[in-house]
């Protein structure tokens, strides 16, 4: 596997010891992630609640890939954090004074925004849902621009955000939201959704043309597989498939052509839909950009036997990918830790003068690759077969240290000696010291590229500028396939807390903004932030959706009026 | 159905056979990126609509064809040829 076959690394035992929580009382206890049977252990003991075990990787070899270091390789990047918007108050330190605190090392990559816990569907381990909390969280106008531009007012901002819930698209005003976002600047605008707003029989097509001129990018669709007897265990819906593909076909016709699945994989039941849902992907290849596998994250309060049983980790999920898909995305070569790319991303960013993305985030937190199917012989292919990955990857890793003083100590040459004018030269100077960097940097590129084609015409388009265009076309040519783990209190690992990249942010009553790092959110915050800003419900609000149908209340009166006064069985 | 699509006897669900990809697939992925393309360049101040930067990507993809024929030429003798251009890249910096 990758450059670690043969090394002393991969013979001995994997140990570590990190900081965790107890899932009982959430209080900071020590734990010991350990190599047992050719895979990787977390187990824990707090004073009160007594002994914890989880598994972290069903692969050993392939954890301990993501975790080896040589001179110039490794996946445990220095992130590049904003300054911290509050001071460290709590003595016990990181996870207790989020909101970020001067522990945090990474910077936000991906903004997440709740804009309400109203949903249609109430799916058993969803943690945002109006049914069970018994109260309305639910932004206004103000309150949402006010988080958004905290986000963009960040010395480094994040250029994406992503609107989350409940199903943020029962919100009546959600094309105006998008459309205040993108007017303060993010590039990328993202609803995750069950699809809600655009599968809508009556008006659905008008809704997602409204949305998508308003602003919004993509769709990150939940889609657990293309069985509806998979949606009846998941979602507890019948029939969910064709409410599926009304949201494809709707944002076809409106152009919408980004839309990422995104599969919650729970072992045995979701599990066996990876490679239907990739073949579903390639299948509809014109509107779907990329899969996001999300091993199911045990929020909540469950016994340590049912932990084990439902435990799914990302390295299953890519063992399964290269089941289903009779090897052709190997886990012995497609897949790399999201911070692969740190380097790389810096110098893009860097010569292309435009905002940085950083993929600081912990080798355990997520994996991806992308696929791309080869003109030459029709078939699907991991990208790396167009590149060299790791000579790519070692080359940025070399070169990033020996420019990126240059970043931010442009040269003066005559700037001391001339005053203003010289100044002017000197921008001359820089620009042309840019142009040489570019031209070492895209022939390094060149070398370690493997065929010519319009997929390679996109890419040296992205080495040379890096702007929204030309990653968009590129990525419009590929599948990007992901996994990413989020954290519960069960597996719960400090360091990756300190670099999580993906980040809440919520408007406070007192006026304030707090940013606090996903897992954290879901595991210690959400409940009590969630009681500050909550309001009452309604019984209209109650009523508004049959959650056993996914549809509107009124609807399915409609639907039954149709139906000579019965309801009609699916 | 799809044509790739069967359903399992045991379990009744349906699977989708990913070996078995649709032959028109990368005609399709081209036309994805195509159609991206085409979208940008109806905006007025697209990269895609720039003079200077069309021909520095055509003058890259002929220079790239023809460094995958050499690559053929080289055989084993390529990554030697790699390190010293390596080595020339990162030289003086």
């Amino acid at each position: 596997m990758y450059h670690i076959d043969g090394s002393d690394f991969l013979k001995t035992p994997y140990y570590q010891k990190v900081g965790s929580v107890c899932p009982e009382c959430l209080q900071k206890i020590q734990a010991e992630i350990y190599e047992e049977d050719d895979e990787i252990w977390m187990r824990k003991t707090c004073s009160e609640h007594g002994d914890f075990k989880d598994k972290i990787s069903s692969s050993a070899k392939y954890y301990k890939w993501t975790h080896y270091k040589t001179d110039e390789w490794g996946f445990d990047k220095d992130g590049e954090p904003n300054p911290p918007d509050c001071e460290a108050t709590d003595p016990r330190g990181c996870p207790y004074n989020c909101g970020l605190c001067p522990e945090h090392l990474s910077t936000c990559s991906l903004a997440l925004i709740d804009l309400t816990n109203r949903c249609n569907f109430n799916c058993n381990f969803c943690y945002a849902n109006i049914e069970k909390s018994g109260y309305l969280v639910e932004p206004s106008l103000e309150d949402l621009e006010r988080v958004i531009i905290f986000f963009r007012s960040k010395p480094i901002p994040p250029p994406a955000v992503m609107f989350t819930g409940g199903e943020p698209t029962v919100r009546k005003d959600f094309a105006e939201i998008c459309a205040l976002a993108k007017k303060h600047g993010f590039k990328e605008i993202i609803v995750a959704t069950n699809g809600y707003g655009f599968q809508q029989k009556k008006g659905g097509l008008e809704w997602t043309k409204k949305v998508y001129e308003a602003g919004l990018d993509t769709l990150y669709l939940q889609f657990d597989g293309i069985n509806d007897i998979t949606y009846e265990k998941t979602r507890g819906i019948k029939n969910l498939m064709a409410y599926k593909e009304r949201v494809i076909e709707n944002c076809r016709k409106a152009d919408l052509t980004s839309i990422v699945l995104v599969a919650t994989i729970a072992k045995g039941v979701t599990d066996i839909e990876v490679g239907n849902i990739i073949q579903y992907a390639i299948d509809n290849i014109d509107v779907v950009r990329g899969i996001t596998f999300q091993p199911v994250a045990l929020c909540g309060r469950i016994t340590a036997e049912e932990a084990q049983d439902l435990r799914i980790t990302n390295a299953d999920v890519i063992k399964e990918i290269d089941k289903q898909t009779g090897g052709k995305i190997s886990i012995d070569s497609a897949w790399y830790p999201l911070s692969t790319i740190v380097e790389w991303g810096r110098i893009i960013a860097y010569l292309a003068d435009v905002e940085p993305v950083e993929f600081t985030c912990h080798p355990d937190c997520g994996f991806a690759t992308y696929l791309v199917i080869d003109p030459d012989t029709n078939e699907m292919v991991p990208i790396m077969d167009y590149f060299d990955p790791f000579k790519i990857i070692e080359f940025a890793n070399k070169f990033w240290p020996k420019i990126k003083h240059k970043e931010k100590e442009p040269i003066k040459l005559f700037e001391n000696l001339l005053g203003d004018f010289g100044k002017t030269l000197d921008k001359g100077v820089n620009w042309l010291d840019k142009q040489q960097l570019r031209a070492r940097f895209l022939l390094a590129m060149m070398q370690y590229t493997k065929k010519p084609g319009k997929l390679m015409e996109m890419f040296t388009r992205v080495l040379m500028d890096g702007n929204w265009e030309s990653i968009s076309a590129f990525t419009h040519g590929t599948l990007l396939i992901s996994s990413m783990h989020f954290q519960d209190a069960y597996n719960m690992n400090l360091e990756r807390v300190k670099r999580c990249i993906v980040h809440f942010g919520i408007a406070m009553p007192d006026g304030s903004v707090k940013e606090i790092s996903f897992c954290t959110m879901n595991t210690f915050y959400r409940p009590d932030i969630e009681k500050l800003v909550a309001k009452q419900l309604t019984e209209k609000m109650r009523n508004e959706f049959d959650t056993s149908k996914g549809m509107k209340a009124e609807e399915i009166k409609h639907d039954i009026a149709h139906n000579g006064g019965e309801l009609e069985e699916d | 159905m799809s044509q790739n699509e069967y359903t399992d006897p045991k379990t009744g669900m349906k699977i989708r056979k990913l070996t078995e990809l649709k032959p028109t697939a990368a005609q399709e992925y081209q036309e994805a990126i195509l159609h991206r393309v085409d979208h940008f360049s109806q905006q007025r101040d697209s990269k895609f609509n720039s003079f200077v930067e069309n021909t520095v990507v055509g003058t890259l993809k002929a220079l790239l064809e023809l460094k995958v024929k050499v690559d053929d030429i080289l055989g084993d003798n390529k990554e030697k040829v790699y390190d010293i251009t390596e080595k020339l890249l990162l030289l003086g910096l």
